[in-house]
This record gives structure tokens, C-alpha cells and sequence, in this order.
């Protein structure tokens, strides 16, 4: 038993944890209304699509690289999804599936472009970031579609049961534990932690690069897609701007979550527990009337300190293999 | 003998000769060949609008154009400035707008005279230029992600002070600098202040110490901190410039819209990324860091309005164009990574 | 009777400017430990990368086991049996020993997850074959670099490898792990049927573990497949630099004049560095011998400020100074430092003559507004580029264009055009073509007899010998003797030797 808690402290996202703990125990000590079941519900809702957008950047930042064409991707995929069953009268499941395609179709494109060009993935997305979001001006021309079936406004309302569980953070849920064992009980998964170590091990040890980067993009385009859809859920309409704030949470929560960015450390727990600090914090603001302007304040705050902390914890491994020579 | 290639892929311009010699006289750290192929694209493009079109040769136009080019010269510099280093400066936008509103707040409210006002904003577009800068070179962190995070934490507190409120009773002495006209009223004389911060800014890259280092630093930082730079001063020196040029920017489009407005350059300042990034970029400035092109940058800034303005006048429809201009990012940073991979292809296996 | 397992004929390979391998032939027979030896730019890097298919030959066959094969990945290579070994580790440090052995065939449960069980239990066998007791559920950046190159043989055995590509094996391994590694090698040969070609520049090594060798000089080769017997080591060197090894017995005369212009007393580093002596004086070349890992490069690197100095002092003219930079060291007192690494840290590849060599002196010779144009630059250091020999079409050539011997020349025409009075050389001649190495000895001397004080880092013995006034061998980040140079090889050399193999 002993053994188990000790390992269970080592683990990166302990800290976190507690961290959450704490931060819920206080909050709901000043304002008890923060756990009442309608803030609950407004918290998990707000939480639901982050989830996925965070995961989205993190297999992008464990590959060693960034994805600056998240927001751009579900922006283009939620107007599409909302546009071919306003103006096709595409079936509900059709749509879903046309959407998830063009998410898998974006990231393709970057993955294969970032490939064969040998260019930084971030600059490959920064330019996709505008086509794909060009495309989405383009076809809208600014204007949101409103004519959501009635099955996908009530998903995006539902709750589980008599619960204040959303029905919307259900599939979140299920996508962070397939993550999980994505990331580290499946083979391709692991490659691509040890592409983002080093590429020139991972391939002197046999990993394909090609077939990492790209995979990894294509996961990133497809849980983009799933973002842009609930957003659509929630917010019963497909608006153009969907997507525009997503930079910022989509980085914000994995390096919270202690994500290295040169790459290959990422942890999908630790990014979930990223994700739900923001949201917490961000509620938390709205809760005691303080402006919402802070939140973007906050959210920089936080990424300098979670950046500096996971800096100086990799400084002091290196201070230490110098001094004892290991490497 | 070894072997000398011409490092520069483009040979479709009728001037190769003359390039040939300039060549075996000078390979200078700016990218001269790919300058000249700029300004003939530029001329071409001139000489299909004119024609196509309606309206892109009236005064009207020439005038308008001429003052988005000056702002986009403006931004496009300030962002060179740091790629120069190899990093990037996302808060680009959210220093300049913090800066011009901290400028309007001086004039409207504090009622400061417009010069001191604008050296009050340099000055503070210089200072958040300096945190970023700090905080990249103590912590080791990419600049990406080190501005990632101020721009967010800039444009927030610039929010938060303004409440989001514009100013629009400023001086009309610093208003009507937005809208003078020259040369029979084609020209803005807010071009004519970029093109000397231009030349100001090739005569430090190339005729200073300072220039030179900043370069070298860029280039190769281990190399050049054992040569004797102190390349974290280079590093923040660059910064500092970059938020100086981008508040100078914001305030060319303060006197331009006539009022220091919150919006001006879109959510957290994001407006103004993609006319930052193209035009160095296309103008030769390596996104690596270590070789930049001050005239390039120039010419790419003209390029992209000149675009802009052509397809919008084409009726190509104001929401295509972004997706253009994606297209030629995607192309710009395709031809940056051909001329790199020319640069460095002769080197010689050891 | 010996098959050949593998054999490279005529090989030729020319990279833009130069040709690599002209007409190269190796031969390696089954179960034997083959040696590869070569200067730098003697093509054996390029060999090397032809057989693990890096790079792919201009003509010429290879063959393994007798068939010829086109390698055109290093996927291919290890397809075939060909592994290698780097310097450098190559494992996924963050992962464990297990998952880093069969990264690329993880095993799989039913449902297409990885079964670390199976991992554990595969792994031990190739863990076994190497004597390596550990957990296979280890992580990988626990180990000692030892072990993880143990752990990366135990990989290309698991890869059912034939031929075994070792390059540069021991550079990062103490005596004892060295012989560790060669029982284990001659195990593996004997029992697992693997062939080795052995990349060493320590001819120790050579006579200890190899039974033949080939050796290259300027892409061709000097010797092939010589059985180990024929050779003794004036034999080999001579076949290497095509002469016998000369120590140019310098004219300088010891100076009982002795004044120290600089003093390090117990000097302790962040590094690791403990009880540090060292005293240069004025126009003294002081010679630093150690193996890889002595921890030469990295007190140097202290002393111009680029790393913490902990304790102790250093003193210049007899006074007390801090270094915090190289910018201090240089601009204050003088110091300039040639890098070993001339591509990563002495030059700026991508800028050219011009730049590149007046990058010390730009603060020195500007004018009003910080002005320095071309012309200043090239008024002042053109004497140094011609004085050098540089063999360059103009100043503005791009510096990755030149050859290795003449872009160390600029590496250190602009310490020259700085004017040192303290110039740190390290590693000098690594990968320069025999002309430039004695011209840059001679200019070593010549730097001296003008007045500078020379610290020289070298592992190459002759080079020390020949140039030092007196050697200071370290040892695992320590002094562990000094030697007074009376440049006699044999004597010296033996004196090295022994501090280092106490």
C-alpha cells in the first residue's frame, strides 16, 4: 500500500491535483454557490470542448512541434458541419462524419506539407491558419448559419439523467481516456514520444518520421473537428468566429500539464487537470465580479510561471548530469 | 578548386548578368538578388492592375494604398527585428495597441503635447518590447511561447485600463499628420517615414558595430558569444527595437483612423501577425535567424497591399483574401527553405 | 576459407568540391573485429556512412554475404544486418530500457496495445547476452553511459545484426568499462556470430581487440584487410599521415625568465572541476593532454566566463580578476578562445570571410555613430587572411564554402586580428589535411615567440609534444600530473601515459 502512495506522488500530475483540490476547497468555502449544480453544469460545459482543443495541441507539442491551425480547423469544420445541414439538408450523422472528415483532411495537409517541405510545422500552420480560416470567410461571408437541427441543439442541452452532467462532456471524457492509452499503451503513440526525444534516435531506432508526423496532425485535425462541432452544439448556431480563441487555452493547459515544448514529455492526465484549473480559475473570476479581462491576464500568467517551472525542473536534470557526468 | 554555386535558385530575371558581377564583387549579408526579383514582381503587378482594373491608379487609391503600405512596412520591420534572432514576436500587435492607447491617454486625458505623447509611446512600446526580451533571454524559453503569453497579458491590462473605451478627441495637430497629403496628393507622408526608418534601419545593420553583432548573435549564438557579443544584450536590444517599431506602427495608424481605438489591431493584436510575418519573409529575411533584408521587408510589404488592393478592386471578395494570403505565406516559406537549402548546399562534407 | 559477410569494392563518392573515396575497398570477414582507420578527411566518416546507408555510393559495389545489395536508407542497412553504434547515445532516455530495445516491434496484447510483460521477458534475453543485470523496466536516463551503449549493442544484436558498426566506442567510457566492452565484443563475436568493424583513433585499442585492418588516406586506401600481426604502431601511423610521425623540434628555448601572466589556484567549477593549478606564463605554450571526458574543453570554458567558476582564484598579472563572459575576457583582459567545434562555435557558416573574421574587432575599430564599414574591416584584416595563406576567391565568399583546413585558418585569423595576449587553442587539427596542421604548428610557435601565451588542448600526442613548453595531463575533471617537455617522444609520452592510466 505504502509503495502505491509513493508512486502516486512522483507522478507528474500529483501536483496538479492537489493543486485543484485546493483551489475548488477554497473557492466553495468563500462562495458556496460554486458547487451548486447549475455552476457545476456551466464549468463542465465550458470544460467539455477545451478538453479536446488542449489534447488537439498536446499530441502536437509531444511530437517536438506547434499546431497554430486548431482554432482555424474547428472554425472551418463547425461551419461546414452547420452549413451542409442548413443548406444540403444533410442527415445529422452525415454531417458528423463530413465534418470529421475535412478535420482529418486539414491535418493531413499539414502533416504531409510539414513532411515533404522539411519547414517548421509552425509556420506550415501559421499560413494554414489563414487559408483554412480564409476558406471559412470565405463560404460564410461573415455570416453565422442558424438553422441547427433540433437533434443537435438538444444534445448540446442535454444532461445525464437528473444530473448536472452534460450530456456535451461525455464524449471529452471518452476521448481523454482513449488518449491515454493512445499515448502510452500503443505503439504509434509511443513513437511519437520518442520522435518529440530525439529525432535522430527515433529513427536511428527504426520509427518512421513520415508516418509519426503525420499521424500526429491528422489526430490533431480530427479532435479539432470534434471541438468545432460541440462548440456548434452549445451554442446551437455555426458562427465564423468559432475557433479565433483557441490559441492561447489549446497551449495554456499541456504546458500547464508540464508539457515539455521541445517535446516527447506530455502527460494527457496532467493536460486534463490543466484544462480544469483554467476553467475553474476562469469561473472562479466570474464568480467574485472580477473583469473578465483578467482572464486573459491570468491565462499569460500562468503559462510564463508553468513554462519557468517546467524549465528550471529540466535545468536542474542537466546541472546534474554535467556535474556527474552521465551525459 | 572548390566548388562555388550561385546559392540563389531564382534565374528567370533578364538581369542575371549584372547579378553575376555584383556577385563576384559582393555576397553582402542581405539577400540583394532576391530584392531585385521583389521590385520586379512589384512593377509587374503594378503594370496588370492598372490596366485590369478600375481605380487602381486614381489618387484616390495611390493614397490609400500609400498609407497601409507605410504601416505594413512599419510592422513587417518590427517583427523582422526578432526573427533576426531566430524567435518570433506574436505580441506584436498587443504592444502596439497598448502603446497608442497609452499615447491617447497622454493627449486626451493627461493632456500632454503630441511630441512628448509619442515619445511617451516609443518609450513604453520600447518597454514591453524590453519585458519580452528579459524574460526570453533569463528564462531560455522560445520567444514564441514568451509572447505568446505577454500578448495576452498586455492587450488584458490594456483592456482592463481602458475598458475597452477608445479616444477620440485627439489633437488635431497629431491627426492631421494621418491624413496631410503630398506630391499632388498622392502619397501620404506616413510612407515617407517609413521608407527612412528603412534606410535608418540598413544603415545600422550594415554600417554599425552594433548592426553587425545584432546580426551575428542572430546567426549563431555560441559562435558569437565566444567572439566576444554579449548575445543576451543583442537578444534584448532586438526586442526592444521590435516593440519600438511596432508602437511607431500603431501610432502611424492612430493619426490614420483618427483615434486610438482598442480594436485596432484585432483580438490580442492578432490583426497584424500575417502583414508582420509575409513581408520579411518574402523579402528574404530567414526565418532562422542570421541573415535579414531591410529593403526586402520593404518590398514584401508593398507586395502584399499592392495584392490586396489589386484582388479587392478585382471584386475577389474581402473574405478570399485572407485565404490568398495564406497561399502566399505557404509559398514564401516554401522559397525561404529552397534559398536556405541553396545557401548552404556547397558545404563541404568533412 | 573466411567468407566476406561484407565487402565494399571501388567505391567512389565526390561531394561538391572535393572527392571522398576514390576506388575504396573494404573487406571484412565473418567473425573477425575489422579496425577502420583514417585522419579526418581521410574518407573514413564517409565510409562509414556508406555501409550504413546514409549515404549511397557514386560507383562501386557493396555486398553482403557475397550478394550485392542497394542500401538507400539506414532502414535498409539494419534490414540487411548492418548496425551501428554512434558516439553520441542514440536511446529514448525518457523510456525504458525494455521499450528502448523493441521500440520498433513493440509486442502486442490481443487488442493491439503493447504487452510491457512480453517487453520485460524478451528484453532480459539480449540484456543477458551483454552481462547486463538490469530491470529492463528501468528508465534509461538512470543508467551510466556505460551502460547505455551496452544497451544499444543489446538492440542491434536483437535486430539480428551480423555486422556490427562501432564508432569511436570508448570515448565516453573510463578504462575499466572499456575493457568491459571489449570481452563483451569478443564474446558476442564468438558466440553470436557477429563480425565487427571497430572506428577507433586509439591505436591501444587497436592492437588489443582488432586482427585486421584497413586504413585510408585522402579517400584511398593505404592498406587493406592487414592482418594486425604485420603492424606495430610506427607502421600504422606511417600509413595513416603517409610519413613518419615528426616532432618538429621547436627552437625555443626556456625562458628562466619565468612571468606568470596567469594563475589559477584551487580552482573548483560547477562543472565538477577540484583543485585546479595551473600557472601560464608570458609567452608559454602550456599543453593540456587528457582523454574525452577530462574536462579539458570545460575548464577553459570556465575560465572565459562562459561557465561558474566556484571557488578558488584566478589572477592575471598577478591580480585577482572575475571573468563573467567572454566578452569580459576578451575586451578586458585579452583572452580569446579557438573553439574545437570551428562549424557549431568557432565560425558563423552562413556569413562570409568578411564577417566572419572581423567579428572580435568590430567594437575595436569604430568611428563616430558606431560606423564600420567594409572597407575598415577589410583594411585590417586583409595582412591576416594573406599572412594565413587563406585560399578564398574574395573576402565576401560564404564561409561553408571553404575547405576544413582554410576555415580553421579564419578561426584563427580573427583571434589574431583581436590581438591576444592569452589565446586558448583547442584541438587545433582535428580534421585539417596534413599541410594546414604544420603550418598552423608553426604558427603556434611563432604566436608564442612574439609574446602570446598559448593553453593548447589537444589529444593528439605528437601535436602536444611537439609544441608544448609543458604538459598538464587531466583526468575526470582534475590535474592529474605535470610534465616538463623536453620534446623526446618516447619519454614523454610514457610520462603522459602514466598519469593517465593510474
Amino acid at each position: 500500500m505504502n509503495i502505491k502512495l509513493t508512486s502516486l506522488f512522483k507522478k507528474d500530475w500529483f501536483g496538479l491535483l492537489i493543486v485543484v483540490l485546493i483551489s475548488i476547497f477554497i473557492i466553495a468555502t468563500i462562495k458556496p454557490t460554486f458547487l451548486s449544480p447549475f455552476n457545476l453544469y456551466v464549468l463542465m460545459v465550458s470544460t467539455s470542448y477545451m478538453l479536446i482543443i488542449a489534447l488537439a495541441q498536446m499530441i502536437i507539442i509531444a511530437i517536438g512541434q506547434m499546431n497554430l491551425s486548431v482554432g482555424a480547423i474547428g472554425g472551418l469544420v463547425a461551419i461546414s458541419f452547420s452549413g451542409l445541414m442548413e443548406v444540403y439538408q444533410i442527415s445529422v450523422p452525415m454531417a458528423v462524419l463530413m465534418g470529421l472528415l475535412i478535420g482529418v483532411g486539414c491535418g493531413f495537409l499539414n502533416g504531409y506539407i510539414t513532411v515533404k517541405s522539411g519547414i517548421s510545422a509552425f509556420i506550415i500552420t501559421l499560413a494554414t491558419l489563414y487559408i483554412f480560416k480564409g476558406i471559412n470567410l470565405g463560404v460564410t461571408e461573415a455570416e453565422p448559419f442558424y438553422n441547427i437541427p433540433e437533434t443537435v441543439k438538444n444534445f448540446g442541452n442535454a444532461k445525464v439523467g437528473n444530473t448536472p452532467i452534460p450530456f456535451l462532456i461525455v464524449i471529452p471524457i471518452v476521448i481523454t481516456f482513449l488518449m491515454w492509452i493512445f499515448m502510452n499503451r500503443t505503439e504509434t503513440g509511443r513513437h511519437m514520444l520518442a520522435y518529440g526525444n530525439s529525432i535522430q534516435s527515433a529513427e536511428l531506432l527504426g520509427i518512421s518520421s513520415s508516418k509519426v508526423v503525420i499521424s500526429a496532425h491528422v489526430i490533431s485535425g480530427l479532435l479539432a473537428a470534434i471541438a468545432g462541432m460541440l462548440v456548434v452544439c452549445r451554442l446551437q448556431l455555426g458562427t465564423p468566429n468559432i475557433g479565433d480563441s483557441w490559441l492561447l487555452p489549446s497551449f495554456a493547459a499541456p504546458v500547464i500539464g508540464g508539457a515539455i515544448l521541445a517535446g516527447g514529455k506530455v502527460d494527457v492526465i496532467a493536460t486534463a487537470l490543466g484544462v480544469l484549473i483554467v476553467a475553474i480559475i476562469s469561473q472562479a473570476l466570474v464568480i467574485f465580479k472580477i473583469d473578465p479581462f483578467f482572464v486573459q491576464i491570468f491565462l499569460g500568467l500562468m503559462i510564463l510561471l508553468a513554462v519557468f517551472v517546467n524549465r528550471y525542473r529540466e535545468y536542474k536534470q542537466e546541472v546534474s548530469r554535467k556535474i556527474f557526468n552521465i551525459e | 578548386m572548390r566548388g562555388k554555386k550561385n546559392p540563389f535558385p531564382l534565374s528567370l530575371w533578364p538581369a542575371k548578368n549584372i547579378m553575376k558581377t555584383l556577385m563576384n564583387k559582393k555576397i553582402p549579408n542581405f539577400i540583394f538578388t532576391n530584392q531585385f526579383g521583389l521590385l520586379c514582381l512589384v512593377l509587374v503587378f503594378i503594370a496588370i492592375f492598372s490596366t485590369v482594373t478600375d481605380g487602381f491608379t486614381s489618387r484616390f487609391n495611390i493614397f490609400a494604398l500609400s498609407r497601409v503600405i507605410a504601416i505594413d512596412i512599419m510592422i513587417g520591420l518590427a517583427m523582422m527585428v526578432v526573427i533576426l534572432t531566430g524567435g518570433l514576436n506574436l505580441a506584436l500587435g498587443a504592444i502596439g495597441v497598448s502603446a497608442a492607447m497609452f499615447g491617447g491617454w497622454c493627449m486626451e486625458i493627461m493632456g500632454i503635447p503630441v511630441i512628448p505623447s509619442i515619445i511617451l509611446t516609443l518609450s513604453m512600446g520600447a518597454f514591453l518590447g524590453w519585458v519580452n526580451g528579459i524574460i526570453t533571454v533569463k528564462t531560455g524559453v522560445h520567444s514564441f511561447i514568451v509572447t505568446l503569453a505577454t500578448m495576452s497579458i498586455y492587450f488584458g491590462f490594456m483592456t482592463m485600463l481602458t475598458e475597452a473605451e477608445a479616444f477620440r478627441r485627439l489633437p488635431e495637430l497629431f491627426t492631421d499628420f494621418g491624413s496631410a497629403k503630398l506630391f499632388n496628393k498622392y502619397v501620404s507622408p506616413l510612407l515617407l517615414l517609413s521608407v527612412a526608418t528603412c534606410f535608418i534601419l540598413f544603415y545600422l545593420f550594415r554600417f554599425t558595430d552594433i548592426g553587425r553583432k545584432l546580426i551575428a548573435a542572430g546567426a549563431n549564438p555560441e559562435a558569437a558569444e565566444l567572439s566576444g557579443i554579449s548575445v543576451s544584450t543583442m537578444f534584448i536590444h532586438c526586442h526592444v527595437l521590435s516593440g519600438l517599431l511596432g508602437a511607431l506602427a500603431a501610432i502611424m495608424l492612430t493619426t490614420r483612423i483618427g483615434a486610438a481605438i482598442p480594436s485596432m489591431a484585432g483580438q490580442l493584436g492578432m490583426d497584424w501577425l500575417l502583414p508582420a510575418f509575409l513581408a520579411p519573409v518574402i523579402g528574404g529575411t530567414l526565418l532562422s535567424g542570421g541573415k535579414l533584408s531591410v529593403f526586402g521587408t520593404m518590398l514584401g510589404a508593398v507586395l502584399v497591399t499592392l495584392l490586396t488592393n489589386g484582388l479587392y478592386l478585382l471584386d475577389v471578395g474581402e473574405f478570399w483574401i485572407r485565404f490568398f494570403l495564406g497561399i502566399i505565406l505557404l509559398f514564401a516559406v516554401l522559397l525561404d527553405k529552397a534559398r536556405e537549402y541553396f545557401t548552404l548546399k556547397s558545404v563541404i562534407v568533412s | 576459407m573466411n567468407e566476406l559477410c561484407l565487402e565494399i569494392n571501388s567505391a567512389n563518392k565526390s561531394f561538391p568540391g572535393v572527392k571522398a573515396l576514390d576506388q575504396a575497398n573494404f573487406k571484412l570477414k565473418k567473425g573477425s573485429i575489422h579496425a577502420l582507420l583514417g585522419e579526418n578527411g581521410a574518407g573514413k566518416s564517409t565510409l562509414i556512412k556508406i555501409i550504413t546507408g546514409v549515404h549511397k555510393q557514386d560507383s562501386g559495389l557493396l555486398l553482403i554475404n557475397g550478394k550485392e545489395k542497394i542500401l538507400n536508407t539506414p532502414n535498409d542497412a539494419t534490414k540487411f544486418g548492418i548496425s551501428v553504434v554512434h558516439q553520441e547515445r542514440n536511446l529514448i532516455r525518457r523510456f525504458s530500457v525494455g521499450e528502448n530495445l523493441m521500440l520498433n516491434n513493440l509486442p502486442k496484447t490481443a487488442l493491439g496495445l503493447i504487452d510491457y510483460d512480453k517487453i520485460a521477458i524478451q528484453s532480459k534475453k539480449w540484456l543477458e547476452i551483454m552481462d547486463l543485470d538490469i530491470d529492463p523496466n528501468t528508465t534509461v536516463s538512470e543508467l551510466t553511459v556505460a551502460k547505455m551503449q551496452l544497451c544499444e549493442i543489446a538492440k542491434a544484436l536483437s535486430l539480428k545484426a551480423e555486422i556490427l558498426l562501432l564508432d569511436e566506442p570508448t570515448s565516453s567510457l573510463s578504462p575499466q568499462e572499456s575493457e568491459n566492452l571489449f570481452s563483451l565484443l569478443r564474446k558476442i563475436v564468438r558466440d553470436e556470430g557477429v563480425s565487427i568493424v571497430f572506428v577507433s583513433h586509439k591505436l591501444e585499442e587497436v592492437f588489443n581487440i582488432c586482427d585486421e585492418v584497413t586504413v585510408l588516406r585522402d579517400g584511398k586506401n593505404a592498406c587493406t584487410s592487414e592482418s594486425i600481426n604485420n603492424l606495430d604502431r610506427k607502421k600504422l601511423v606511417k600509413l595513416m599521415i603517409g610519413r613518419e610521425e615528426q616532432i618538429v623540434k621547436s627552437d625555443r628555448k626556456s625562458d628562466d625568465n619565468k612571468d606568470a601572466i596567469l594563475t589559477l589556484t584551487n580552482i573548483k567549477t560547477e562543472l565538477g572541476h577540484k583543485d585546479i593549478q595551473l600557472e601560464l606564463n608570458r609567452a608559454e605554450i602550456i599543453g593540456l593532454y587528457g582523454l574525452v571526458g577530462a574536462g579539458r574543453t570545460e575548464l577553459v570554458k570556465c575560465l572565459i566566463g562562459l561557465e561558474k567558476i566556484t571557488a578558488g582564484s584566478v589572477k592575471i598579472n598577478g591580480k585577482d580578476v572575475t571573468i563573467d563572459s567572454p566578452k569580459t575576457a576578451l575586451e578586458k583582459f585579452k583572452i580569446g578562445y579557438i573553439s574545437e567545434d570551428r562549424k557549431k562555435e568557432g565560425l558563423i557558416l552562413i556569413h562570409n570571410v568578411l564577417d566572419n573574421t572581423s567579428i572580435t574587432i568590430w567594437s575595436q575599430i569604430k568611428r563616430a555613430i558606431g560606423l564600420v564599414t567594409d572597407k575598415m574591416i577589410a583594411d585590417k584584416i586583409n595582412p591576416y587572411i594573406s599572412e594565413l595563406e587563406v585560399k578564398t576567391p574574395s573576402i565576401y565568399q560564404l564561409i561553408s564554402n571553404l575547405s576544413g583546413g582554410n576555415q580553421q585558418k579564419i578561426s584563427v585569423a580573427k583571434w589574431l586580428a583581436a590581438g591576444t595576449d592569452i589565446l586558448i587553442i583547442d584541438e587545433p587539427t582535428v580534421g585539417i589535411d596534413i599541410k594546414t596542421k604544420a603550418y598552423l604548428h608553426k604558427l603556434i610557435i611563432e604566436l608564442a615567440d612574439k609574446g602570446t601565451s598559448i593553453i593548447l588542448i589537444s589529444s593528439d600526442m605528437p601535436e602536444m609534444i611537439s609544441l608544448s613548453d609543458k604538459i598538464i595531463v587531466m583526468k575526470d575533471f582534475q590535474i592529474a600530473g605535470i610534465v616538463e617537455n623536453d620534446h623526446s617522444y618516447d619519454s614523454v609520452s610514457a610520462e603522459i601515459m602514466e598519469y593517465i592510466h593510474k
